[in-house]
């Protein structure tokens, strides 16, 4: 069996003395879409900030990519390297305009020469269709435009995962399916993705598998299809018909 | 398409009116108040310009002058006193350059182009090395004068810059300790902040020009002015480190983990992402805390230096020129202005300019 993308083996994370994830077993494989949910306080958030050590764990084991997620800065930079990640509220750089946002990391990290990079981050803002938003600063866009951006500056390091800590919820609902499309479109084309998010449309339609956390634990999971026609635990169920039925 | 329709406009008189005469009290407070400005002004110009005395060395008439107006011949007679203070007579004209080479590289390093340390920092080796040149002689065929005979202007822009030049990069280093994630590192740069915030500034300066002397060996004192120098750093670097921190505080956590989340280690995430922001967060008071430095440059007086506050008051010291206090003290109030009022429009225009990627 091929290394998996992340794997996840009884890893145990406290803030204090509260227990926030309770022995999270988990194993990614490279090319697999998961989706996480759960009420919020669940533990999906700091799950996935514990993979690029936003968040560190106290117990367990963390590999990514192959490398140990440990107290070596170099692995962790390295991980973070391999591991983009799109936040709730987009946290562009406000001080840089759009294609520096994109050429920042490249340029320092992986040192790539200045054009080559701003070639690469202007592929991807094609991608995301903002190319003429190029030269503009972050605060002079809309809130939809500010997330594709954010996802074109995580692509721009060529990452072999990509991590979505809810990257719809700040949005306004007009701008919602935008991001979704740029997301569907990564997925088919086989991105290793883990998304944290309450776009139950877009679990169904993209996600290999479908992941259900409340209080800190992995209380379920499955094929979308099975998932939501056919849940097993009551809290699953519960929180399904939470959600549908508004 | 309809038309776009147009806020009314205001004629200017209307705007007057509303503004100054809107009711009856209105009127009284703007008539009361525009004959008082009126009077001021007119007193002012009456005693600084219309009755005054400008030619050099006219002491003698400047006192029986029964019109009390300005006796600027205190100026024009001292000036040179003011700008270079005990500077030889002679070689006053390298003082002069100098400073103007100072104010050169001071307004040099304001221009956009120049913000990067690469160019910055060859700029301003260049700018000291040619001030320490020209006033310090002893090379080229310049007479030597040292350091106690350097005085006025060039010697306060030497210290301020110098203060600013030691003083900012300390701050940065102390503002970034007192945020470590080890407590024991934290907490004694708190301490340090602490202690030396508590001290009055003259303490800070007699420590460093008079005691520590006696503490170091002796190959280590260096000249007393760049003592003081160190001493005034250290002071500006305590409150600007903490003016740092409160701008890095004001930063959206979520801008540190982006940073971290793509893969920027800790040097590239300070320098690039916080310190950009954290400064922009923290420019008023910034620009206030070079304006306080300005300022206090000139109790290096009370150890012994002729700054340009401490060779202007000189004048008052003689038999001449004891009457003419405040014409001296207009003119040295008058140079400080010039410095402390460009500081000021260009913190103004930094902050428009930085205001632009601005939510």
């Amino acid at each position: 069996m091929p290394e998996p993308a992340i794997r996840i083996a009884q890893m145990h994370k406290y803030y204090g003395a509260f227990h926030a994830l309770k022995d999270i077993n988990l194993e990614i494989a490279k090319g697999e879409k998961v989706v996480i949910c759960g009420p919020s306080g669940s533990g999906k958030s700091t799950l996935i900030r514990c993979v690029n050590r936003l968040e560190e764990h106290q117990a367990g084991d963390i590999v990514v990519m192959g490398t140990p997620l440990d107290d070596n800065v170099d692995n962790i930079d390295e991980i973070r390297r391999e591991a983009g990640m799109v936040f709730q509220n987009f946290n562009l750089f406000p001080h840089m305009t759009v294609l520096e946002n994109c050429m920042l990391a490249p340029v320092l990290t992986r040192k790539i020469d200045r054009s080559e990079a701003e070639k690469t981050a202007m592929q991807y803002l094609e991608r995301v269709k903002i190319p003429e938003q190029a030269h503009k600063y972050p605060g002079e866009l809309s809130g939809g435009q500010q997330q594709r951006v954010a996802i074109a500056r995580a692509l721009c390091m060529a990452p072999e995962i990509m991590l979505f800590d809810e990257p719809t919820s700040a949005l306004d609902p007009e701008m919602i399916s935008e991001v979704l499309d740029v997301m569907v479109g990564l997925a088919e084309e086989g991105m290793t993705m883990v998304c944290v998010t309450h776009e139950m449309g877009f679990a169904r339609r993209v996600a290999d598998r479908v992941i259900f956390m409340a209080e800190g634990e992995i209380i379920e999971q499955g094929a979308p299809d099975q998932f939501f026609d056919n849940p097993k635990n009551e809290r699953t169920k519960l929180f399904l018909s939470q959600i549908v039925t508004h | 398409m309809a038309d776009v329709i147009q806020p009314p406009k205001d004629s200017f008189q209307s705007r007057i009116k509303a503004r100054y005469f809107a009711t009856r009290r209105d009127t009284v407070i703007t008539v009361v108040f525009a004959a008082l400005v009126a009077w001021v002004l007119w007193s002012l110009i009456d005693w600084a310009l219309l009755n005054a005395t400008f030619a050099p060395n006219a002491g003698d008439i400047c006192r029986e002058d029964l019109h009390g107006g300005a006796c600027w011949s205190v100026v024009s007679t001292r000036w040179r006193i003011v700008l270079f203070g005990l500077y030889p007579f002679e070689e006053q004209w390298r003082s002069a350059i100098a400073c103007a080479v100072m104010v050169a590289v001071a307004v040099l390093s304001c221009v956009p182009w120049f913000w990067s340390a690469k160019r910055l920092a060859p700029l301003w080796v260049v700018g000291f090395a040619v001030f320490y040149i020209l006033m310090r002689g002893g090379f080229f065929g310049l007479t030597e004068v040292t350091e106690q005979n350097w005085g006025g202007l060039s010697l306060t822009i030497f210290i301020f810059s110098g203060t600013s030049l030691l003083g900012m990069p300390l701050a940065i280093i102390f503002a970034l300790l007192r945020r470590s994630k080890l407590p024991w590192i934290a907490r004694t740069m708190a301490l340090v902040i602490d202690t030396i915030r508590s001290l009055p500034l003259l303490s800070i300066m007699f420590t460093f020009a008079i005691v520590l002397p006696f503490v170091l060996p002796d190959g280590l004192t260096g000249d007393k002015l760049y003592r003081v120098i160190i001493g005034y750093a250290l002071f500006f670097a305590c409150y600007q480190a903490e003016i740092i921190r409160g701008g890095m505080q004001a930063l959206p956590a979520g801008q540190e983990e982006a940073a971290k989340a793509l893969g920027l280690g800790y040097w590239h995430r300070i320098g690039y992402i916080v310190l950009p922001q954290a400064f922009r967060n923290a420019l008023p008071p910034t620009i206030n805390q070079f304006v306080i430095t300005v300022k206090e440059t000139s109790l290096v007086t009370i150890i012994g230096f002729f700054d340009v506050m401490a060779s202007g008051r000189a004048a008052s010291g003689t038999a001449e020129w004891n009457f003419a206090v405040i014409e001296m003290y207009v003119f040295v109030g008058l140079i400080f202005l010039v410095f402390v009022f460009s500081l000021s429009r260009y913190g103004a225009y930094l902050e428009r300019r930085l205001g632009v990627g601005k939510r």
